[in-house]
């Protein structure tokens, strides 16, 4: 018996039994459309979040003040003075941005919008895309002449005011600690969250950029904690971190209060989180297809036990005990792997359909679908195996015999 | 010749105790023989079917059929001479009841490794050999009793085998039917197939050629028949 004999013969026999059929490949449908849907979600959702970074410039090393040995004392926080000090020596930088921020409101007199208030420079789009809606973003001269001027991003401006056009020229007070200082809005940025940001809408926090100068007007009790160093390029980021470093110690007289970083280790960090995440919740769903499996492999023991005089006949027919096992272990491959063809469609329209609503763009991976279609031949596969051939194996007059 | 046993022994192992089935039988059976196998149950008989079968294995002795010493064969091999040298009829018809007639008798070309085109031709020629030519679609269930044996009988034709084993072939069927799966096989002995079978009933004995009696496991008559019903009764 060939092949596609077996496969013609083992279809009629699914066939045969619809109802029993399609409640035994239920098991591997669920398996194999959750993986499918969660796979998809997960590799869509990472891209997503990674597309927010893709403004991020590749050429950063990022500065912290880092507690390693010790407290972290006053005079061991970065200052304005550093950050030129590091670009004046070190002849591979070529911009040095140093940032504090903190969480706080900005008001108007009707409303208000909690915010994430940012103190950088000029510079911070040299490090950062920023795109702008409307007006402009901070200028040397803003930065020099410590101005009280603020960029604000597009969901501040609608929620304050009619939107990125009628905001530039408004006058807005930011809150901080009971510290209130007033500005005048410069310009309008895209969302820095992102997409993100539009998934989570109006409680998204905003953002909003100032001149660093001010920063001990505006919230005097943070500290710049972070430089973000451009470089012309990476080639030796870590001999220049070092240098950085040291150059820091000096100045301060101190060791071990400053950790020099790629600005991207966290991404991968990020990244790797959510690649972890991703297998687990898809380990998880795969459980339900090894339990999808036993389903078929007890359905299967059945069917050969109801069909112990078809075998039997079969055997004095001529079968061979490798034609019976073929007949059974096609039958479970059939079962599994239209199941999982039905898995993998429901998969993909579900993660479609989740994707729209939590507004993920969904990402099927050509092999994810290889994956599901050859996991579920191994399925059929292995568990098929032991009904089939204790099929295989049955003694053909006790066969015969079977009532 | 067609089937030489000799001294074979069958025992029964089922563990606390051994059951001698069949001891020291021989037999010899030439071609284009018609022999009916009889004795009361548990006399044997059957068990000798099963190893004349190649269902089972003897215990001790010697089996030769078609000149293929086959007490030495391997499980698949004896599956090969079964499909090919022995054609089965049943008590219990033992067709599958998913497939039409057409599709029972072409499951042993399907096991031949038969193309589909042959298997459809030669099924067809012998289901109307047996004059089922009009209910070849049709499945087991929507056939008497009489028309699920004829469509086993063609089954068991349709690969030539060397010898036709029939277990109690008209246990199951009317008096009426009886006769007339009897005057089939009475036909194709006739044209020179080799015919065994089983049965209790002396009257069905009465249409072959040759009687083997068994009791306890051994032979203890081996005759021809006198007085042989041919064709619906008339006799010679």
């Amino acid at each position: 018996m060939n092949m596609a004999e077996s496969f013609i013969s083992a279809l009629q026999s699914v066939k045969a039994n619809k109802m029993r059929s399609f409640l035994t490949m239920l098991g591997i449908i669920i398996g194999i459309s959750s993986v499918i849907t969660i796979v998809s979600i997960g590799q869509g959702g990472k891209e997503a979040i990674m597309g927010e970074f893709d403004n991020l410039g590749t050429n950063v090393i990022n500065v912290n003040v880092k507690s390693l040995e010790g407290g972290i004392e006053d005079r061991d926080y970065l200052t304005l003075k550093d950050a030129q000090l590091v670009k004046d020596k070190i002849p591979e930088v070529v911009a040095v941005v140093p940032a504090a921020g903190a969480m706080g409101y900005m008001k108007t007199e009707k409303e208000k919008k909690f915010s994430e208030i940012d103190c950088i420079t000029h510079e911070f789009n040299k490090l950062m895309k920023v795109e702008m809606l409307a007006g402009r973003f901070l200028s040397e001269g803003d930065v020099e002449a410590a101005r009280n001027v603020i960029v604000i991003d597009e969901i501040t401006a609608k929620k304050l005011f009619k939107g990125p056009e009628d905001a530039v020229g408004q006058r807005i007070k930011v809150t901080i600690n009971d510290n209130n200082t007033n500005f005048t809005i410069i310009g309008v940025s895209e969302n820095a969250g992102g997409s993100m940001a539009a998934m989570f809408g109006d409680n998204y926090p905003g953002t909003g950029y100032v001149p660093i100068t001010i920063r001990e007007r505006i919230m005097p009790n943070v500290q710049i904690s972070l430089f973000s160093v451009l470089l012309e390029n990476m080639d030796n980021a870590n001999e220049v971190a070092a240098k950085i470093v040291r150059l820091l110690e000096q100045s301060h007289r101190n060791e071990g209060k400053y950790a020099a970083e790629e600005g991207f280790k966290e991404l991968d960090m990020l990244n790797n989180v959510i690649n972890i995440f991703t297998m687990v919740i898809g380990a998880i769903a795969g459980i339900s297809l090894v339990v999808g499996g036993i389903g078929v492999m007890n359905i299967m023991l059945v069917s050969v036990t109801e069909r112990t005089r078809e075998i039997g006949i079969r055997k004095a027919l001529g079968a061979k005990n490798k034609d019976i096992l073929l007949q059974f272990l096609t039958e479970s491959l059939i079962l599994c792997l239209i199941g999982g063809i039905i898995g993998m469609s429901l998969g993909i329209t579900l993660g479609i359909v989740v994707g729209k609503i939590i507004n993920i763009p969904l990402r099927i991976s050509p092999l994810v679908i290889l994956l599901a279609v050859g996991f579920s031949s191994a399925v059929g596969i292995f568990f098929g195996l032991y009904p089939a051939n204790k099929a295989a194996k049955l003694d053909p007059i006790e066969a015969l015999r079977y009532e | 010749m067609i089937i030489r046993v000799e001294n074979l022994t069958k025992v029964y192992d089922t563990g606390a105790i051994q059951v001698k089935a069949l001891s020291n039988v021989s037999l010899s059976i030439e071609r284009k023989e018609y022999v009916a196998i009889m004795g009361a149950s548990g006399s044997g008989k059957s068990t000798l079917m099963n190893i004349l079968g190649c269902l089972d294995r003897l215990t001790d002795g010697k089996y030769i059929l078609d000149n293929v010493d086959v007490s030495t064969l391997s499980d698949n091999e004896l599956a090969v001479i079964r499909n090919k040298k022995i054609g089965f009829v049943f008590q219990a018809f033992n067709l599958l009841p998913r497939l039409s007639a057409l599709g029972n008798v072409e499951l042993p070309m399907v096991y031949a490794g038969l193309s589909k085109s042959d298997r459809r031709q030669k099924a067809k020629a012998a289901l109307e050999k047996v004059g089922l030519g009009d209910r070849m679609h049709h499945r087991p269930n929507e056939l008497s009793g009489g028309q699920k044996q004829r469509v086993a009988i063609a089954r068991a034709l349709v690969n030539d085998p060397a010898i036709i084993l029939a277990d109690e072939p008209t246990g199951n069927l009317d008096t009426k039917s009886s006769e007339e799966i009897m005057n089939i096989f009475e036909g194709l002995n006739n044209e020179g197939v080799t015919i065994v079978m089983v049965t209790h009933e002396r009257d069905i004995a009465q249409h072959t050629k040759r009687a083997v009696v068994f009791r306890d496991g051994e032979i203890i008559s081996d005759k021809q028949i006198e007085n042989r019903i041919i064709r619906g009764g008339s006799s010679k």
